[in-house]
């Protein structure tokens, strides 16, 4: 590669960072593309407050079935539809047979009272089938099973229903004379669903048609068979946080490092000049980056998630101070500025390459068996280690060439070397 | 050969009573203080309400009692920036509750301190199994770090007796491992989340200390070949990368100082449960590389070689 064109390499880094950073922070809206920015971060409940319960079924002797805590989520998920709670996480842990829930406590929410919340989420749905008059004709109870299928001649996607004999013998009395009506869902207060009555149901054994698609069917199947639901559930294991206690520690924290950066920056830039400001560059980079790895896909952020990102600034600090010291020896030895860049990064690389692969492979244990918060850990930490191999080797190694070349920086004093070895 | 040279090697007895001495200071206080462990790995419950005026916490611990059937410890706590109390309720037992009981306790306050504007801040209750399981989860994850650490480093570093450096990294962050857990002793932090946090992260900056000073030796094992002995070449290794391991730490210490100094002035418990053990264990992953895996390794190297002459 020409000398002349590494030139330009420095400033094409530092505008590609700046233009990430503005999309870091601010988010990006191009055409069809939708980039989340910080603005639109996911923060654990431990920094912006928020409900987490670990609901388990109340008073049962053996442990749930799967199809059982399928039902179970749909109940938590309908009503915290029915409460616009949107921003949440419902997850079925099938092995220990609880459900995991996370929602957010938003700080304009003055009258919102989580422990409330927490127990009406795990209360035994009251699922109810009514005419249009708003009679009940059937129950949760009467309905022996519910699940997802296919018509045997159009393969469209259905939800059947099977009846107890209590409850054939109602339904048949009810669509026979609603004949050409809507016969209407509810769980709780939420209307789930209204098909219309086509014919009269003497058997036993109804069905839904016209579903949007398999998943739909699927839902609506659960949420009927959360109404026969055998249990209710309780969550004995709860943290509520409140959004003014978990604001405070996001404000305290982007405080805390933004006055750590500008004195690692400071410190790297007295003490190594020229590939100190590379580092600088290189840093805001990997931060960047580990920025935009949490907004896009919408991944959560929690206080541990924030130490990963501290060891990760460490990582990348120390890739650029091995780098600059390799180079600084290297000239102290004699060699030009130009080979001694070279030799540095060349010697540098594998002792940087080895102290990342182990960090990986601590952040890759977390992903595996890190549950809640320490998730975000190994997932910060992954990112700023891949980061830091793009931006504190790559990056810096571009910056540091192009900077080179230019006549007013190739002292070698400004790479550190002892004034005597010129 | 006129290479600059610390001699490391000739004071490690020095280290390692240095080190000693810090891990036996953590053991005592163990044994007297005992070391607690959050309600998040073993259980139980806390429940925070922001009050205002007079709480008498005698009766708060009594109506609350009564109605839960259950000791209860209550305390005030006042934040010193903004002056706010906080009402802090301590259940008895590791037993979690569940919501319906900790509305009960809402109402029950509300009732009886009418005028404290009691509103709930936070509450956090574990059941013990919850607990047992996460706390198991964080130890695989510290184990199976351990081991996977020695076998890399074992296949990266075989020109220099691969397994045996490794053993010695593991001992050196053992080291650190302890000397982070002291700091929870000492300081009475409840061993938690920011202990998993707090360890994990140390590991992380404690094997890439030892690796970059491996990487030296690798690196001087080959350009140095046989004129010089194990001891020589331990020390000028650590001797060329010393400027690079003070340098770093140094601005990992002070980033993570600053981060317990906020959250020390803005009184934010989980961030500096987990920096300030960070601060001892940043200082304790540099000293164990230099002064104790090197010398180690060294002492073990030369173990060897003394074996196979007397064999010979």
């Amino acid at each position: 590669m020409g000398s002349a064109r590494m030139k330009p390499a420095f400033f094409i880094v530092v505008l590609i960072t700046a233009f990430a950073l503005y999309v870091a922070l601010f988010g990006l809206k191009l055409g069809g593309l939708t980039l989340n920015g910080a603005n639109n971060m996911r923060f654990g409940i431990d920094i912006r407050g928020g409900v987490e319960a670990v609901y388990s079924p109340k008073d049962l002797d053996r442990a749930p079935t799967d199809d059982e805590l399928e039902a179970a989520k749909a109940i938590i998920e309908t009503r915290m539809d029915a409460q616009n709670i949107t921003d949440r996480d419902v997850k079925i842990d099938s092995a220990n047979g609880q459900i995991i829930v996370q929602f957010p406590w938003k700080s304009d929410e003055t009258d919102f009272d989580p422990q409330k919340a927490v127990s009406e989420l795990g209360e035994t749905a009251h699922l109810t089938f009514r005419d249009p008059d708003g009679n009940i004709v059937l129950e949760g109870s009467d309905v022996k099973k519910s699940y997802a299928d296919f018509t045997s001649t159009t393969k469209t996607p259905i939800v059947v229903l099977e009846l107890t004999d209590d409850g054939a013998t109602k339904f048949s009395e009810a669509t026979g004379r609603l004949v050409g009506q809507k016969i209407s869902i509810y769980m709780d207060d939420t209307l789930i669903s209204a098909p219309t009555v086509k014919t009269q149901i003497t058997g036993g054994e109804a069905y839904i048609d016209n579903m949007e698609s398999e998943d739909a069917a699927a839902a609506l199947a659960q949420k009927i068979s959360s109404g026969a639901l055998p249990f209710s559930m309780e969550a004995k294991t709860t943290n509520i946080i409140s959004p003014t206690l978990g604001t405070g520690a996001l404000n305290v924290m982007v405080l805390a490092g933004e006055v750590a950066f500008a004195l690692v920056c400071l410190f790297m830039l007295l003490y190594y000049r020229v590939p100190g400001l590379v580092a600088c560059v290189a840093l805001a980079l990997q931060v960047t980056g580990q920025l935009l790895a949490l907004s896009i896909p919408q991944f959560t952020l929690t206080l541990p998630g924030i130490a990963g990102v501290i060891l990760s600034v460490g990582m990348g600090v120390d890739a650029n101070v091995i780098v600059s010291e390799r180079i600084k020896e290297e000239l102290n030895s004699g060699k030009t500025l130009r080979s001694a860049i070279d030799t540095g990064f060349s010697r540098a690389f594998s002792s940087v390459f080895d102290g990342n692969i182990t960090t990986i492979i601590v952040a890759i244990i977390l992903l595996i068996f890190g549950s809640g918060s320490l998730l975000s850990f190994g997932y910060t930490l992954l990112w700023g280690i891949i980061m830091n191999f793009v931006a504190g080797i790559s990056a810096s190694r571009l910056m540091i060439r192009s900077l080179a070349e230019y006549k007013g920086l190739r002292k070698p004093q400004y790479f550190g070397a002892r004034r005597l070895a010129q | 050969m006129n290479v600059k040279r610390v001699f490391f090697f000739k004071h490690r007895y020095v280290y390692f009573a240095i080190s000693i001495a810090v891990i036996l200071t953590g053991v005592i206080f163990t044994l007297v203080n005992g070391l607690q462990l959050d309600i998040k790995f073993k259980g139980g419950t806390i429940l925070n309400y922001s009050c205002v005026g007079d709480v008498d916490v005698t009766k708060a611990e009594s109506v609350i009692g009564s109605t839960l059937g259950q000791t209860v410890d209550c305390q005030i706590q006042t934040n010193i920036t903004n002056g706010g109390q906080t009402l802090v309720i301590n259940l008895a037992g590791n037993e979690g509750i569940t919501s319906q009981d900790q509305q009960t306790v809402t109402q029950v306050l509300t009732v009886t301190f009418p005028d404290a504007n009691m509103n709930l801040t936070n509450s956090q209750t574990v059941e013990p199994s919850y607990g047992a399981r996460f706390f198991k989860n964080g130890m695989i994850a510290i184990a199976l770090s351990f081991i996977l650490i020695l076998i890399y480093v074992g296949i990266r570093f075989r020109n220099i007796g691969g397994f045996s450096a490794g053993a010695m990294a593991i001992v050196a962050l053992i080291h650190d491992v302890l000397v982070v857990t002291s700091v929870f002793a000492i300081f009475q932090i409840p061993v938690g989340d920011s202990y998993i946090a707090a360890v994990l992260t140390i590991i992380g900056f404690s094997i890439n200390d030892t690796i970059v000073i491996y990487d030296r030796i690798r690196e001087n094992a080959r350009l140095l070949g046989k004129k010089v002995n194990t001891e020589e070449l331990v020390d000028i290794s650590i001797t060329q990368s010393i400027s690079r391991s003070i340098n770093t730490n140094i601005t990992v210490f002070v980033s993570i100082t600053i981060v317990f100094i906020f959250a020390q002035i803005y009184n934010i418990t989980s961030i500096r449960t987990f920096a300030l053990p960070m601060m001892f264990g940043t200082i304790s992953g540099c000293y164990s590389t230099v002064c104790i895996a090197g010398p180690l390794w060294t002492m073990w190297k030369n173990y060897k070689s003394r074996k196979r002459a007397a064999r010979a």
